[in-house]
């Protein structure tokens, strides 16, 4: 089932040399969730302001996480677990 | 006249993304993988299926059907709406792994493209079929794992998108002289693109029934007996193998459309949805530097009957408050309000918005058109929509932004 998120949340991430960031662990809902995969990275631009949008996993429930560039703030906007509704 | 099959080397490329939204959204949501998933544009037992995953068409769920007859079939099927961000993401990355082949390349929709190698020949270092497996292998690598595409190749565009259809999903096939017709006896003639049932019933009536027929028809037959005009010399020399197809289209006309989640009659409700409609079309308008002298308006009624009507204004339009204003115009025509499904409003007549003339004494057109700019330019920097008309407000997501079917020639790429 598809959820519907849109919380900001914190997130442990690792930055790397090459400019490239891999999102390690989020806390979400007095939960922690140790991300394994990155299945998609991309980003928009949302006037001056580049959105990046991770597609994780943690083997369970896939995440659609999105980092804002210019707050820096981590926002969950979706959660699915691969399954009907 | 005679004329013989063409023997040229292959040279053409047609690349097709296989169930490019299902399996997009299977690449960013790795537990979807290897499931029956159908992108609809909405997830509705309503819902139009927009793209069945490669899991789901072998349940025999095809594009164009309704979330309720894909549910039909099999309750488990799981449907998600698009994620138009992620799809333009892969588009413009897999354009940008064409441009490392071919200075041509031909973007014909969202997931198809054709590579044109004949202006390389003789500088071309591999073959073609193996820069095709080249292409599927940084595909799988640069874009995702999940991420496969159908590869043809053939002498014309018509050849190449016919060989990329015969193997789905992750085929690689070309068509030659030598097999040309050992294609055309496996088959039919609404496999053929561009021939619908329609063309089909044409060709039947003149007694071609297979596609091999339809090859060896003399050009009379096709020019004076089916398709009555050139149509049928363009068949003729595109099923032997000859480019027609390799030309440029002028665009005539913007145009935007929505199908209402909620149908309504509501006169502010319509306003606001057709506002919105001619911002989004005004701002491609200006954005390609045109400016537009018709409009035309179409809707849908709930009991699926139709209006529609288009008008010419005297004035050059360009700004969102002069379409808007015109658009009305046509609205408020309508013969008897009804409950309204969908919502659509172009605009025509195009000129070039250098070439339009100034109004020397209607200054305050020429305000209007600097404050348009002005909206437009903070929009660019600040986001879609971040300004928008009074009316607008409160209107949120109303207009869901899509990925139209076809055309993609206003996304802009920086490669």
């Amino acid at each position: 089932m598809l959820q519907k998120i849109n919380e900001q949340i914190a997130v442990i991430a690792r930055f790397f040399p090459s400019h490239k960031v891999f999102p390690v662990k989020i806390y979400w809902r007095n939960q922690e969730y140790r991300i394994n995969r990155l299945a998609y990275y991309h980003q928009y631009h949302q006037g001056k302001t580049i959105q990046h949008i991770f597609h994780v996993t943690d083997g369970n429930l896939d995440f659609r996480l999105r980092l804002n560039s210019d707050d820096l703030s981590w926002t969950l906007e979706e959660v699915d677990d691969g399954n009907t509704d | 006249m005679e004329i013989p099959i063409n023997r040229q080397k292959p040279l053409t490329m047609h690349i097709d993304l296989n169930s490019c939204f299902a399996t997009v959204h299977q690449q960013a949501f790795i537990h979807l993988r290897g499931k029956p998933l159908v992108i609809a544009a909405y997830a509705t037992p309503n819902g139009c299926i927009l793209s069945p995953s490669i899991e789901a068409k072998k349940l025999g769920i095809k594009t164009g059907m309704r979330v309720k007859d894909a549910w039909q079939i099999d309750n488990q099927i799981i449907v998600r709406t698009p994620d138009t961000a992620l799809v333009r993401d892969v588009h413009i990355k897999f354009k940008k792994i064409f441009s490392n082949y071919s200075p041509k390349i031909i973007p014909k929709s969202i997931d198809e493209a054709i590579l044109d190698f004949k202006e390389m020949q003789g500088f071309l270092k591999k073959e073609l079929p193996e820069i095709g497996q080249e292409i599927k292998n940084r595909m799988r690598k640069e874009i995702g794992e999940w991420i496969s595409c159908s590869v043809g190749i053939g002498t014309n565009r018509f050849l190449a998108k016919t060989a990329a259809s015969l193997k789905k999903p992750d085929g690689l096939e070309v068509i030659n002289y030598q097999n040309l017709k050992d294609v055309y006896k496996k088959l039919k003639l609404v496999d053929l693109y561009g021939i619908n049932s329609r063309f089909a019933t044409r060709l039947n009536i003149a007694g071609i029934t297979t596609p091999l027929q339809f090859f060896e028809a003399p050009l009379h037959v096709l020019k004076k007996q089916v398709f009555k005009s050139i149509v049928g010399y363009y068949w003729f020399l595109r099923l032997k193998g000859y480019e027609v197809d390799d030309y440029e289209t002028e665009r005539k006309s913007y145009g935007q459309e929505y199908s209402l989640g909620k149908k309504t009659n509501n006169i502010n409700e319509l306003s606001k949805i057709l506002m919105k409609l001619c911002e989004k079309m005004g701002r491609r308008l200006r954005n390609s530097g045109n400016t537009a002298q018709g409009i035309h308006v179409g809707i849908m009624y709930s009991d699926y009957s139709f209006w529609h009507q288009g008008k010419l204004f005297s004035e050059n339009m360009s700004s969102t408050q002069e379409l808007f204003k015109a658009a009305k115009i046509i609205f408020q025509l309508q013969p008897q309000p009804k409950i309204v499904a969908k919502l659509a409003v172009s605009c025509y007549r195009l000129t070039s918005g250098n070439t339009s003339q100034l109004s020397l004494f209607n200054d305050r057109k020429n305000k209007i058109n600097q404050i348009s700019n002005a909206l437009d330019q903070i929009n660019d920097r600040f986001g879609e929509f971040t300004i928008t008309p009074a009316i607008m407000m409160q209107m949120n997501d109303l207009v869901v932004d899509r990925i139209a079917f076809g055309n993609v020639k206003e996304l802009n790429l920086d490669l």
